[in-house]
Parts: C-alpha cells; structure tokens; sequence
C-alpha cells in the first residue's frame, strides 16, 4: 500500500469517524425511559397513542384524542367515576329532573378555574350555548339537539329544559365530549379559542392544567391540586402525552420502557406480541366499538329496486347470512381476541343488551349452522347460489378490515349458498357512497358518543338512521321512543331488549364484533385497569409507578 | 497555452459585449420568471385534486351522521360552491397574503408552515451533510481505485443507496439499529425530556441542534443528534448514492487531463492529485445537482419522516392530506413548490455564473 492510498483512506476513515463520534459522544440522555420533566420519573406517567388532538376547545372536536385531553383538563356537571359508566356529580352537587322538560343542576360553591377566575352558572350556560350556536363541523353540538334553552336564575343553579321530556340519555350527554364546562371569561361565545391561547389563559378545571403544549407531538399535564370532582385527586404528579403516527412506534417504546402505558391503538398482531412480553402487561376493559354489515334494502339482492325485488327471499338473503358468518372465527384469527362476537345490536354490557342474533341464528350457541341457511334459502324459493357484492373500507376502520371480510367472503361462499364479489373503496368515496345506495351490503364501524344503549338504536333506526339503507319499521321507532323517556330501569331495560328481538328477525344491520378497550403498560405501572372502564374515558389520573 | 483546436470561431470568440451581459440578465429573469408559473401550475393543480377526491367535513364525520346533515355541514363551510369561485377566492387569498387556519386542527396555517418546515429543514441538513460526508470521499475513492474490486463494490453500493425505496432504508436501519441493537432511539426528534426543554425556549428556530447549541444545553445537543442519526442516514443515503457516482465521474475525469499529467509527472502524490487537483472541479457539478436533489430530499422526507415519527411537513402533509384538509395541503404544497422552484433557481444561476456556456 503507498502512501498516498494510506492517507487518501484515513481521510475516508476520519469523515466516517467523525460521523460516529459526532453521535457516540452525545450518548442516550433518557432516551425517555420514564424520563420527565420534573425529573422526578417515579411520578409522572408517560402515556402514548396514535390519536390525535383536533382541538382543545370542546367546540371545536368530537374525537377520541381531543376528548382524551379533554377529560384530564375540564370538569364536567356529571361525570363517572373510574370503574364505572354511571354519571355521578362532578362539578355539580346534585343533577335531576325537577319536571318532565326540567333537568335542574346545582353547583358546588366556591368553584374556581385554574387562573383564579369565579366557576359558576354563568359558565356553565355560556359553555353549552356556545356549543349550540358555534356548531362547529367538528364539534358535538349534533348532541344537544334536545336542549330547548339553558336558564342560570343564580350564581350555582343551571335549569336545562329539553324539546322531549324525560330524556333518560340527558345525564350521558352531559359527560360527553359535549360537555366540558369552559372558562366564560376567557372563551368566545361565537367562534373557536386555538389551543395556544387557551393555554396561555389557563382555562383548566380538571385533575390536570397544561404545563406544555405541543400539538400532536408532545403535551405536559401537571396535577392540579385544587381539584375535588368525582375523579378525585391524581395519583401522579403530572403525565406526558406522546403521539405517533406510527403504531409500531408505539408498540416499541412502550416495550422499551420510554413511554409506561400505550393506549389507542395497537393492532391485533401487535397486541398478540405484547402479550407474550414480560416487560409488559395486556389490559384488556370493556369496549363500546361496534363492527357490522349493512344491507341496503333497496339494493341488496331481491331489495325493493332491483328487477327481481322480493321482500321474503331479500330477508332469507340476510337471515343465511347471519346464519352463516362464524364470529368466533373472525374473532380469534383476524382480531386475536381484541374484538369479540357481538350477538345484537347493543352491545354486552349496557343496561338492555341482550343476545338475540345468538338465539335467533346459528346453533343457538354462536357457532353457524349451514343447514338452517340453506333451509331459510329453499324455503324462501332461492335455488341457485345468489351473488352479493360485499364493499369494505381500508382505511378506516383498521388495516385489518381486509382480513376480516375475505373471512366473511369465505364463510359465505363455503355455503354454497352465495358468491360474493368482495370490494373496497377509499374512506372519502366510500362514505359517501355508501349512503347513495351505491352498496349493496357494506361494512361499517361505531364508536359510541356516551354510555348508552340509546346510542346504538336512535342514530340507526330513527328516521332512516344515519346510514340511509331504507330501512323503517315503526315498531322499532315506537319502542326505540318508549325507551328513550323512561325513568323506570327495568321498564326501560324491557324496551330496549324488544327492540333488539325486533331488529335481529328483520336485520337491517348484521352486528359482528365488539371491539375491547386495549392498553398495554410497563410491569411496574398501577391503576390501568381501572380506568378501562365502559365509560370509554382514559382518565391519567388513576395510573401511577 | 491554447492551441489552434482550442482556440473558439471568431464570432463566438468575439461576442458583444452587450448580448454578453443581456444574456446573462435575460437568462436570469426568465430563469426567475418561470418560478411564478411552476408555483402557480401545482397550486392549481393540488386545488382541484383535493377537491374532486373529497371534503374535510365528510371525512371526519361521515360514519357518524345522515347525509342530510353532512350535506348541510358541507354547505355552511362552503365547501359546495363553484369551484372556479373558491378556485378565485384562493387566489384572492393568496394574492393577500392569507392562507387561512387548517381546517382539520385549526392552525393558522403560516404558523404551521414556520413550525415544522423547521422541522423538515432540519432532517434536510442532516441529510445533506450525511451525502456530502458518505458520497465525497467514498467518490474520490472510488476514482482512486478505478476498475478493481473496491471501485466495483462502491458503485453497487451506490445504486443500491439511490435505488432503495427510503421507507425500506429507514425501517432498516430502525429495526437494525434500533430494534436488534438498541444503539439509538425508535422514533422521535428527541426524548421526552429535549422536547419539553425545547418547548420552553423563547424564540426558538425550530431546528433542534441549533436551539440547543444557542441554549447552551450540550446534554440536549447529544440527546438530538442521536436521534437525528437514523432518520439522517436513511434520508442522506439517497442522495449520497448519485454524489458518489457523480464524485467518481468527474474525479476520474479530472485525473485524465493534462494538469494532472504535467503534476504526476513532476511526482506529485497521488494522494495529493486526488485531493488537490482533481478534486475541487470534480465538485463544481455537485452543486447543480445538489439543487435538483432538493426535490428529492423533500419527497423522501415525506417517508422518512413518518418512518422515523418525525414531525415535519412531510409527517403532516400525509396527515391533513387524510383528513383532505384543502386548505393545509394546499399551504404545505405551496411551500414546497416555493422551495424546489427558488432552490433550482439559485441552481441555475450559480451554474450559469460558474459556466457561461449555460446560459447560450
């Protein structure tokens, strides 16, 4: 080797070196690994998701990530406590109906926010009214259609009266992303307030105040030590809320210690991983979200337009079908376990739920039954194999969509009984096709607005629902209306479970699955589990290490 | 000493001095003229695109609500008018200097665009110095060992640096850096703690190192370089690739010329031919084509960025471009567009002023 080669390579090996050095020098600091503001890392939580923030003015967002904020930073007038989906008094001292239209709050005295302004009625009217003539497209004010007007006859009394009476879903809303209470000195009563200045105003009421804002990418909470709602004081000092795009991220970080509980949303497989990690712990709680087939009545095979429109074979088409689809199946191969079987349409564990899909198909015990779907085809006078064009969505609903309906595709055309054209379209096309009966029989998904089982039969049954499938039976209508304004719990419960009876003999929609709430935290984090309740609300301030 | 073949026509030898001049100036204006229309195409474009592909309103809400109340959202936005008039109103914003708020997240989009084309900046120089540190001197070396095995092996190292998807090279290294060795970090600009620090920084720039060299906090400097090192090399491998070929090209070519005789001649070393003489021009083209490498570091930004979670105008540009926020895109487009167009100008100019054939 000459010289000049010796030193043309030292030049190279020093530009490489140097590259190295240049990181190996700065070494890991933290990393994360529980590192935290304060310094103090046994005390403060990191918590990771791949949700993200819209907004932090409740006008302004209906999204699971901005209420999630929303929850550890406002009070509600009724909240539930961790463990449980019943509403109980947060801000308020007592909440009843004091006549059929009247729902009556009393406030707690002395309420202050957390920049030292005075709590009180004012508030709370100014922050619904808000709500109502703002109606953001991205806010909740679609829930407070019932709401006639908002009195505050003084400093700690609110009387809410309402178009219907005896809305036996008013107590719900009130802890729904509707119903953060906002600072009436510092929000607008006409527009939105961006998330730096409600910041910069310390507009907080909650367990938590934001320490530091960064949108999407990194939020400080600090405990609020003057807080004393039904959530009680945090068992932390603060937490850090980290975002990701990507779930693998998540899923690495949280094995890696960086981040000590990650929550919303991991993939099955990712999960099924974790499981088999002892760095870490699979919580698994009850959850709201609803996967399900629609059929189109107009346009599904023998709908009411097509050539060859028959109501008796239409509704055969969609009883083999519910014989037929085997969700244990879906269930444990696609899903892993994170989404189990849904036997009606509400799911199991509201008040009312029952099992009818169960009872009504199948083997009676969940399992399919190829022979009761071929003897409703023959009786309806359905020889030959009928054709359904299946449309899913990608992009939407979870990449694992596409499994899970080649597993629907599967089971069906097994039967002999049909073929099945399997598609899927793009979110934005797809919604909106959907809805101009462009789609025979289509996949969608529901995540609930609040705990109820209301809001599982009112947005799809009432009207021509939301998804526009044509179907009406004014049964169903009579008792979704009966339900909705009775005070009596077992009365109430009875409606519910006829209409689910109801809907499982004429299935506008075939439930399949209903998701579990899934986090997964390091070994040493406490609490998790309690707040994986059906109130569907992480509340950080259970969690502790 | 020029000789007879050297020596150019006397028409081409003599121009006047007037064109001469007007040439350059001509070019420079037209050169700077075209960015107007080039921004002004793919505004259009990404204007009309975004819009037949779908509305913000029906791609947050659309599983939630009837038709009916989606439509009437849509309407109040605005969203269901003439296209040429909010085509027209665009540009009336634009013209004034208003790009409005994202419709997705509320940002005033100006504000979104300083943040994280701070961001975006920042993995760009890192990579940029990544090429410039792997392709240079791995060129030149190629150029020194010409035609043998170690030539051979850096020029297949080098397709393969521009010919592997970005997103390939980055969960790559992730999963082999960081997953299986555990040498740096998963994802991230920095930890928990930098980000926190570099949140409470008043009149931050934005680009992480920078901030902490001005804060004087080293502790943070390291935490940021170490997790800018992935999302660095997988971004700079790209461009290293066509700086090491194109290094190797001209350095070979160099090598051959007369100087380089006459200096080899009088026993210069190798090593210093290579160094001194045959390197500096052999990087006169670097820069030319460092200005088209622009556009590709900003489109692999987009990758690496959401590869690496790190937030920048790439990892947002997919974001609101889910959520078809028409207004944030069309922000982030624009600014792009300004970047490659204004960079490429630059390019041009300096290329006309280094070689004033370019401008004929």
């Amino acid at each position: 080797m000459t010289k000049s080669t010796k030193a043309l390579r030292s030049a190279i090996a020093l530009a490489g070196v140097s590259a190295l050095a240049l990181t190996a020098c700065t070494g890991p600091t933290g990393g994360g690994g529980g590192s935290t503001a304060s310094g103090n890392a046994s005390s403060v939580i990191a918590y990771g998701t791949t949700d993200k923030v819209t907004a932090l003015d409740p006008a302004g967002s209906y999204d699971n990530g901005s209420f999630m904020v929303m929850n550890q930073i406002y009070s509600f007038l009724l909240n539930s406590k961790p463990g449980g989906a019943e509403p109980v008094p947060d801000l308020a001292e007592s909440a009843s109906f004091t006549t059929p239209t009247e729902f009556t709050v009393k406030l707690k005295s002395d309420l202050k926010w957390a920049n030292g302004h005075v709590l009180d009625s004012k508030d709370v009217k100014f922050s619904f009214d808000r709500q109502v003539k703002i109606a953001d497209p991205n806010g909740p004010a679609s829930l407070l259609t019932n709401i006639e007007s908002i009195a505050a006859p003084d400093a700690s009394t609110v009387v809410f009266t309402l178009k219907k009476a005896n809305d036996q879903t008013f107590a719900q809303i009130l802890t729904s992303p509707a119903g953060p209470i906002v600072d009436d000195e510092v929000f607008p009563a006409d527009k939105l307030l961006s998330d730096e200045e409600i910041v910069k105003a310390n507009a907080f009421h909650g367990q938590y105040v934001i320490d530091s804002f960064n949108k999407n990418t990194l939020v400080s909470l600090k405990a609020w030590p003057d807080y004393n709602g039904a959530l009680g004081k945090p068992a932390n000092a603060g937490a850090t809320i980290k975002y990701y795009t990507d779930q693998t991220n998540m899923k690495l970080e949280v094995k890696g210690g960086q981040i000590d509980v990650a929550n919303r949303s991991l993939s099955a497989t990712d999960i099924d991983d974790l499981k088999k990690d002892s760095n870490v712990k699979v919580h698994v709680g009850p959850g709201g979200e609803m996967r399900y087939i629609v059929f189109n009545f107009d346009t599904m095979p023998f709908g009411a337009k097509t050539p060859e429109a028959d109501p008796k074979k239409a509704l055969a088409v969609r009883q083999a079908t519910a014989n037929l689809i085997d969700r244990q199946a879906i269930s444990e191969q696609v899903y892993k376990g994170t989404y189990l079987p849904m036997w009606s349409n509400v799911p199991s564990g509201f008040a009312g739920a029952n099992v009818s899909f169960k009872e009504a198909y199948g083997d009676g015990s969940g399992k399919p039954s190829l022979d009761k779907a071929k003897k409703v085809m023959a009786d309806a006078g359905i020889t030959s194999p009928v054709n359904i064009k299946l449309q899913y969505n990608p992009d939407h609903y979870g990449k694992s969509s596409g499994d899970e309906y080649a597993m629907v595709k599967d089971q069906l055309e097994k039967s002999g009984l049909f073929t099945v054209d399997l598609q899927s379209t793009e979110w934005v096309t797809y919604n909106s096709a959907s809805k101009k009966d462009s789609y025979p029989v289509f996949q969608l998904g529901w995540f609930p607005d609040f705990s109820d089982a209301d809001n599982y039969l009112t947005p799809f049954f009432v009207g021509g629902g939301f998804m526009n499938n044509h179907y009406s039976n004014a049964e169903v209508e009579t008792l979704i209306a009966k339900q909705l304004v009775t005070g009596d719990k077992s009365e109430r419960e009875k409606a519910i479970q006829e209409v689910q009876d109801l809907l499982a003999k004429d299935i506008s929609t075939l439930p399949l699955l209903q998701g579990a709430q899934v986090a997964v935290s390091g070994t040493n984090v406490k609490g998790v589990d309690s707040t994986l309740d059906a109130s569907f609300k992480f509340r950080l301030g259970t969690v502790s290490k | 000493m020029a000789t007879l073949i050297d020596a150019p026509p006397p028409t081409v030898a003599a121009p006047k001095s007037k064109s001469a001049g007007g040439g350059l100036g001509r070019y420079i204006l037209i050169r700077f003229l075209l960015i107007f229309p080039t921004i002004f195409i793919l505004v259009t474009l990404v204007f009309f695109l975004m819009r037949i592909t779908g509305d913000p309103i029906t791609a947050a809400q659309g599983g939630r609500l009837p038709q009916e109340q989606i439509d009437a959202l849509v309407h109040q936005a605005g969203y269901d008018r003439n296209l040429f008039i909010q085509y027209i109103e665009y540009l009336g914003n634009i013209a004034t200097g208003n790009f409005g708020r994202t419709i997705s997240d509320g940002r005033p989009v100006v504000e979104m665009l300083i943040k994280f084309g701070a961001a975006t900046l920042e993995l760009s120089i890192n990579a940029v110095v990544v090429a410039l540190l792997v392709g240079i001197p791995l060129g030149m070396f190629a150029a020194h060992k010409r035609d043998k095995v170690s030539d051979a092996f850096l020029r297949m190292f080098a397709i393969l640096c521009y010919a592997t998807p970005v997103f390939f090279a980055g969960l790559l290294l992730k999963l082999t850096f960081s997953v299986g060795l555990g040498w740096f970090p998963v994802a991230g600009r920095a930890s928990t703690t930098t980000e926190l620090a570099m949140g409470r920084l008043a009149a931050p720039t934005g680009i992480y190192w920078l901030d902490a060299l001005r804060s004087g906090d080293l502790s943070a400097f390291g935490d940021i370089v170490h997790h800018a090192v992935l999302p660095a090399v997988a971004l700079g491998l790209l461009t290293a690739g066509v700086f090491l070929r194109l290094v190797r090209t001209n350095v070979i070519g160099t090598l051959g010329k007369d100087y380089v005789e006459a200096g080899r001649s009088r026993g210069v070393s190798e090593y210093r031919l290579v160094t001194k003489h045959a390197y500096k021009p052999a990087l006169i083209p670097i820069i030319t084509v460092m200005g088209l490498q622009i556009a590709l570091l900003l489109g692999g930004a987009v990758l690496t960025e959401t590869t690496f979670e790190w937030k920048g105008l790439g990892y947002q540009l997919a974001q609101y471009l889910t959520a078809r926020d028409f207004v944030a895109v069309q922000g982030i487009v624009m600014l792009l567009a300004v970047i490659v167009a204004v960079t490429n100008f630059v390019v041009d100019i300096a290329a006309a002023l280094i070689d004033p054939r370019v401008r004929y």
